[in-house]
């Protein structure tokens, strides 16, 4: 109880409420524009965490994701261009809602629907996550090494429409991660005498790299494309909401259900968890031919569902030190800056800190309701932001950003390496979020592995012996098998992802 | 832009070799056939399957044109826009340490600016206000050391 009242002490600060402010207006901000994602607005946003408290710091990055996705919607409904990709699988739907002359009722449902969704994975993350600490707190290396498996195979499995595109990716990062001193031996590796590599390849840069400046040399040969608002005015927007929730409260439970579960598998995160749902919405509809007529129904599987899958997400970060999705990847990483080690020991040693991140959760998801009207009513505005004039700007917070982390030349140098190379890939249908969980994971994945083959005396048997390693372990080799057979030629013919998609559709 | 699969793959396959060639200058620890080269060369061998079967499924079912070039590549100005934002990085990392945030950051954003068409007098008020913030945020508030270059003595 009393780390309970130590964290509301932590929370309600000034200095914190202000930045869980200006990170909501932020995160609100860089959602609402059609291009800038919110794992972008994460990875802008940890160089300047970086100079703050663990509990400020953690807010900013909660409140901002949550606002970035519930804004996404926005111009999915009046441009037919989702603001971030979690608001990708209904941004048709709503569009024609809005043709319909629904605007209004489909802005007040999404945003009612995402404060809900999103407070319904917080309390699914308050209710697992610390069971399943006690649960893992008697986890040795072997558990933890066929978890990271786990976790990383998940990713890949789920997280892209081409299995071996994500493989490569995932084996990429982990191959960027063995960059620096190796954790067992202290060798040097794959540092050609650089003094900057030594330190290993640093994490913020890559991932501003990665999904910023690839996103931003996307853009810049894209500036044209634009959309026209079809209606720009919103009138009220709660009417009308309360029917809704009357007749589709059940699409609610299942989308926010679903929407946390897919959360917190490693590696899926809320662009998923709405495509997930808004397909299941629409099998287990009793009006199916409805759907893509501006229809509400699927929607409110969908919006609910990206916010739960929030807080989903955080159960296996806070835990197990695995990512749920992009976004906690970097949390991770942040956590790890913070000497605050994410695992199940977290919640024995430092109690206050992981109640202080649920009460921002909450407070994040509150705030998102005035917020999101605020936002929903200045739409017009936000949107008329012209992407000539941010992308140069964000060029130069990426620059600054990575410049911090290492007060250097060399984060800039790994910045825009890392940007071109993630461009590349990305080009050519390999999903970058494989790479950066790998490069998260990878330290962490070899000393586990080093650490029990010393324990093993190099047997990978006993890698199976202990009860909870060993159903891990076949776990893991059972989906490894389906996997490599799926992936084989001689399989099943398997579907190539059109050029620049990443999700499956 | 698209290379096809049998180039990517190929291209990474190199690029693995490589790592699992460098591997064999770390040190090994007697009787013991795990190291510090163990686990990269699990992962080369890994990027090398992955590679490999990219290549073999490209050649028997896809066989995609070698290099098909996206729509852009073939208006001009495009190329010089993703151009010039590479341009920009490559300008703030060998020009900022002796020119410093301050010119390196205006002048970056007024020719982005003016080559993505912004009004000249929008340019000039956006970059010195966003030149100006970034400097007042990073450098004051957040103490990051950013290179002051020749307005050193001014500042």
């Amino acid at each position: 109880m009393a780390a309970i009242e130590t964290a509301f002490g932590l929370v309600f600060q000034f200095q914190v409420l202000a930045v869980i402010l200006g990170a909501a207006m932020f995160g609100m901000f860089v959602g609402a524009m059609p291009g800038l994602t919110a794992t972008m607005a994460t990875a802008l946003l940890v160089p300047v965490t970086f100079f703050m408290d663990p509990v400020p710091a953690l807010g900013a990055i909660v409140t901002a994701t949550a606002m970035a996705i519930f804004a996404g919607d926005i111009p999915a409904a009046m441009l037919r261009m989702p603001g971030t990709p979690a608001s990708a699988a209904y941004a048709d739907e709503s569009y024609e809602m809005t043709k319909k002359g629904q605007l209004d009722l489909c802005m007040g449902v999404n945003l009612v629907f995402s404060v809900m969704g999103g407070i319904f994975g917080v309390i699914v993350l308050i209710v697992l996550a610390p069971a399943l600490a006690e649960l893992a707190i008697n986890f040795s290396s072997f558990e933890y090494f066929w978890l990271a498996c786990l976790g990383l195979t998940c990713a890949v499995f789920i997280g892209s429409g081409d299995v071996v595109k994500g493989l490569l990716s995932l084996f990429l990062g982990l191959a960027i991660g063995t960059v620096g001193i190796d954790p067992a031996a202290g060798q040097p590796r794959f540092t050609f005498d650089n003094v900057d590599l030594l330190a290993g390849i640093n994490f913020i840069p890559t991932l501003i790299g990665m999904f910023a400046v690839s996103e931003l040399l996307r853009g810049a040969v894209s500036l044209d494309q634009g959309s026209a608002m079809v209606q720009q005015q919103v009138g009220r927007l709660l009417r009308g909401v309360g029917g809704v929730w009357r007749k589709y409260w059940k699409n609610f439970f299942r989308g926010s259900i679903l929407g946390s579960l897919i959360g917190a598998l490693p590696g899926a995160g809320s662009d998923i968890a709405a495509w997930v749902s808004y397909a299941l919405s629409k099998k287990l509809s009793k009006e199916p031919e409805k759907f893509g007529t501006g229809h509400i129904e699927g929607i409110v599987d969908a919006t609910s569902a990206n916010n739960a899958a929030l807080g989903g997400a955080w159960i296996p970060a806070l835990v197990f030190g695995i990512p749920g999705d992009s976004i906690t990847a970097i949390v991770i990483g942040v956590l790890y800056m913070k000497g605050m080690n994410p695992g199940p020991s977290v919640f024995l040693q430092t109690p206050q800190l992981i109640y202080a991140v649920f009460i921002i959760f909450i407070l994040a998801n509150l705030i998102m309701f005035p917020l999101g009207w605020a936002a929903i009513k200045s739409a017009k505005q936000i949107l008329r932001v012209p992407r000539n004039i941010l992308l140069p700007v964000i060029l130069i917070f990426c620059m600054v950003g990575s410049f911090a982390m290492t007060n250097s030349l060399y984060g800039i140098v790994l910045m825009a390496v890392m940007g071109v190379f993630g461009w590349f890939l990305e080009e050519h249908g390999v999903p970058v979020a494989p790479l950066i969980l790998g490069l998260v994971l990878g330290e962490m994945l070899e000393q586990n592995f080093m650490t029990s083959m010393i324990k093993s005396d190099g047997s990978f048997l006993v890698f199976f012996e202990r009860p909870i390693a060993g159903v891990l372990g076949v776990c893991t080799v059972v989906i490894w098998g389906l996997m490599l057979w799926r992936m084989l030629p001689f399989g099943k013919r398997t579907q190539i992802v059109p050029e620049g998609e990443v999700t499956p559709p | 832009m698209r290379f096809n699969d049998t180039i990517v793959g190929a291209a990474f396959v190199l690029l693995a070799a490589a790592m699992i060639a460098l591997t064999f200058s770390f040190p090994s620890f007697p009787g013991q056939n795990y190291g510090p080269s163990l686990f990269p060369r699990i992962l080369g061998a890994g990027i090398i399957l992955c590679s490999l079967v990219l290549i073999i499924r490209d050649r028997r079912e896809v066989k995609a044109p070698w290099l098909k070039l996206a729509a852009w590549t073939r208006d001009p100005r495009k190329v010089l826009s993703f151009a010039l934002m590479i341009a920009a990085m490559l300008f703030y990392i060998f020009a900022s340490e002796t020119l410093g945030f301050i010119p390196c950051a205006f002048a970056i954003q007024i020719v982005l600016f003016l080559w993505f068409g912004v009004k000249p007098v929008t340019a000039v008020i956006v970059a010195v206000a966003m030149t100006l913030l970034v400097n007042w945020f990073f450098g004051s508030m957040m103490l990051v050391p950013l290179p002051r270059g020749i307005l050193d003595s001014l500042l």
